[in-house]
């Protein structure tokens, strides 16, 4: 385990990166690229920075290697899960999954009943989150196999870095992360079945749309709302300016599922695309990621994704998942119920950070009340063991600061599965959380693969 | 190369003319301001005049608070900074994010000269960074279509404006040669008989300002 002590001199930590961070040149290079998230306060759309710290996360390479495999392996088996899902289903025939996991959830979408995607590709794009606990050991702690986002602002504070501290980099050998788009567009490129390629934005009041239109720029992807796009005889055509109708193969959809299409989901939504899920269903264009991903990425099924490994792959799990517990079954509600105290426990349903809770945050009436709703709705939560996970350093005011980090890694299925040699270190600012969301506050570090 | 949709053809058009707007009303109100520290303090009510413009100003203290950096001054620089910027924001695939992080950081410096006492010098790097949006989009931009719409409403505001304040005729006829040389390589969509007529108006030795700015406004847009 390689921590930035070991490869920066005690000079370089505290003098150097106090320099980098003292001087604003950082924070001055984010704002003025506009390195931003959106987010709602008081129904008010606000633009935020998104903090970055300095220190980076570092990975040496072996131990990259081994995450790599583990990620790849992950992400085909969930695959070859949601093909099965929407296919056979013979993971629950077969027993490995009850029915109501599947069924009850709000991920699983009927409609997608019997649709093969382009090239058999369902999670295009997979943000895994994992943590490293104090020995060492990783944990994958969620699956985003709808829209995981975040990948841009690694991309551009390594750019970012490298202009303003370029001696940290020097004879460091880290691996270079400015490939994303690269990859990205690969894998854009491989299922598109004709025409331009496009990313689909809900607009600028959205809280990614600076990575919407980062990297609709650095892909060269067209970045489009949904009134510019229109479904005509069976294909999906971009409306140009002079009234010419461009075909288009393949949409980065960055709005969920519910609206994309208003006449098959949500008929409320104004930012979709009318009759597009019909050509999708017919193989005339690619969505990125598919529609109904959400039954592999439901807290719920998380539990199951190890089986999952076996099932399909007829392989061992390389990575582990956190200790879970399903309140569902009998022994596991007994369990949770005597251990509530060290448990974290999740609403399946909820996202972002929110309906995540310590039982030893919680006060005997909280516990209480927890407890009832627990036995009520055995299927609504998971319970896990929490895990102690590595600190790394921040730089604040001129001091070293320890706060919980967590890593979202990226795997991309292309014509095979890549994992990009970085990833989003998210890290809470709070030093008595756990929870590392933006959305409640935290920021971000670039994340170092060592090359050798 | 890319493909480019009505809105945001729209969208260029109008981020011309707002970063021109907000880049020659700076330099009008650095003259205005110059006369106003202690020649004539009501020099402002002709300058609200003369940009037909409401005077809902107290005093020359008021008038630069709130016409330079009021939010909700919908006539405010500021005002038609952030509508630069509400278009930039939009266009980052077209303009790329170097041009764009000009306009972002003509943001910042209007925040910036808003705190301080000495409003020319604050305002001075909002031109400085629109300038260099200009050059940028020159520079950076491959498709000469996007560079000419914004060029177009660049020109446009510039008539508009300059009809406006009635600058001598030969700085206004200049500008419209340019605009002429350039529109039709913009493929906007404009008004021909007008952008015709807009020539004949400026040639007339009294040149009748404010047909003429009812002529530009109407050149390009949704009224075709
Ligand atoms: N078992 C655990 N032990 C310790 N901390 C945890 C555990 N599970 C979750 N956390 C903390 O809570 C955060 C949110 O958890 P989780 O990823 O499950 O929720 P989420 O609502 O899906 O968030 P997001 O989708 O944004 O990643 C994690 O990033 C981590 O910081
Ligand atoms: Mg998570």
């Amino acid at each position: 385990m390689t921590t930035y002590a070991d490869i920066f001199s005690k000079k370089e930590r505290v003098e150097d990166m106090e320099i980098y961070a003292g001087s604003g040149a950082v924070n001055e290079q984010l704002a003025r690229y506009g390195v931003k998230f959106g987010i709602y306060k008081n129904n008010e759309f606000k633009e935020q920075l998104f903090p970055f710290d300095m220190i980076p996360r570092i990975i040496d390479k072996d131990e990259f290697t081994y995450l790599e495999k583990g990620l790849k392996q992950r992400v085909v088996a969930l695959n070859c899960f949601i093909n099965d899902i929407y296919g056979d289903k013979h993971i629950v025939r077969d027993g490995i999954i009850p029915e109501e996991f599947i069924y009850a959830g709000s991920g699983y979408l009927p409609q997608c009943d019997g649709i093969k995607p382009p090239k058999g590709i369902y999670a295009h794009i997979a943000g895994i989150d994992l943590v490293q606990a104090k020995d060492g050991d990783w944990y994958v702690l969620e699956d985003n196999l709808r829209i995981p986002s975040g990948a841009s602002y690694p991309m551009i504070a390594r750019m970012i870095s490298r202009r303003s501290s370029p001696d940290l980099f020097t004879g460091k050998h880290v691996e270079d992360n400015r490939n994303y788009a690269a990859m990205l567009r690969r894998t854009m490129d491989h299922v598109n079945v004709g025409g331009h390629t496009v990313i689909l934005t809900p607009g600028r009041y959205n809280a990614a749309y600076f990575e919407h239109s980062y990297l609709a720029e650095k892909t060269g992807a067209h970045l489009a709302s949904g009134h510019e796009l229109i479904v005509e005889n069976d294909h999906l055509y971009f409306i140009d300016y002079s009234g010419r109708k461009e075909r288009v193969g393949a949409v980065y959809r960055r709005i969920s599922d519910e609206y994309l299409d208003p006449m098959t989901f949500r008929k409320d939504s104004v930012i979709g695309i009318p009759h597009i899920f019909d050509i999708y269903r017919k193989g005339n264009v690619a969505l990125i990621n598919a529609p109904g991903n959400g039954v592999a990425d439901d807290k719920g099924i998380y539990y199951f994704v190890p089986k999952m490994v076996k099932y399909y792959l007829e392989e061992e799990p390389i990575l582990q998942n956190a200790p879970t517990y399903l309140p569902y079954y009998k022994e596991d509600m007994k369990y949770v119920l005597e251990n509530f105290d060290k448990l974290v426990l999740k609403d399946v349903a909820e996202a972002g950070g929110y309906g995540v809770v310590f039982g030893n945050k919680m006060t005997s009436e909280e516990k209480e009340n927890f407890k009832t709703m627990l036995k009520n709705e055995p299927r609504r939560f998971i319970a896990q063991e929490v895990i102690d996970f590595l600190d790394i350093d921040i730089m604040e005011k001129h001091e070293l600061l320890p706060r919980k980090a967590d890593l979202r890694a990226f795997v991309l299925m292309g014509e095979e599965p890549m994992v990009w040699k970085s990833g989003l270190t998210r890290f809470s600012r709070n030093p008595d959380s756990f929870i590392v969301n933006s959305s409640q506050g935290g920021g971000f570090k670039d994340t170092w693969v060592l090359s050798q | 190369m890319g493909i480019i949709s009505v809105e945001n053809t729209d969208r260029l058009y109008w981020l011309g003319r707002y970063t021109e707007r907000v880049y020659t009303t700076i330099k009008v109100f650095e003259s205005r301001f110059d006369s106003m520290i202690d020649i004539d303090d009501l020099e402002y009510e002709k300058f609200c005049e003369s940009q037909d413009i409401p005077n809902i100003y107290k005093s020359k203290e008021d008038f630069v608070a709130r016409y330079c950096f009021s939010l909700e001054d919908e006539n405010s620089i500021i005002s038609n900074l952030m509508r630069a910027y509400d278009n930039a924001i939009v266009l980052r695939e077209e303009i790329g994010s170097e041009s764009l992080s000009y306009i972002q950081l003509a943001v910042y410096a209007m925040n910036q000269a808003s705190l301080g006492r000495s409003p020319l010098i604050g305002l001075q790097h909002v031109t400085d960074n629109i300038a260099a949006f200009w050059g940028m989009t020159d520079d950076d931009i491959e498709e000469s279509s996007i560079r000419n719409m914004i060029r177009v409403g660049k020109l446009v505001e510039r008539i508009d404006l300059y009809s406006r304040l009635k600058v001598f005729p030969e700085r206004i006829r200049k500008e419209t040669r340019r605009l002429t040389n350039r529109i039709d390589k913009s493929t906007m969509r404009y008004d021909h008989k007008r952008m015709a007529h807009v020539n004949y108006l400026v040639q007339l030795d009294d040149l009748p300002y404010e047909t003429l700015t009812d002529e530009i406004e109407k050149l390009v847009g949704d009224e075709l």
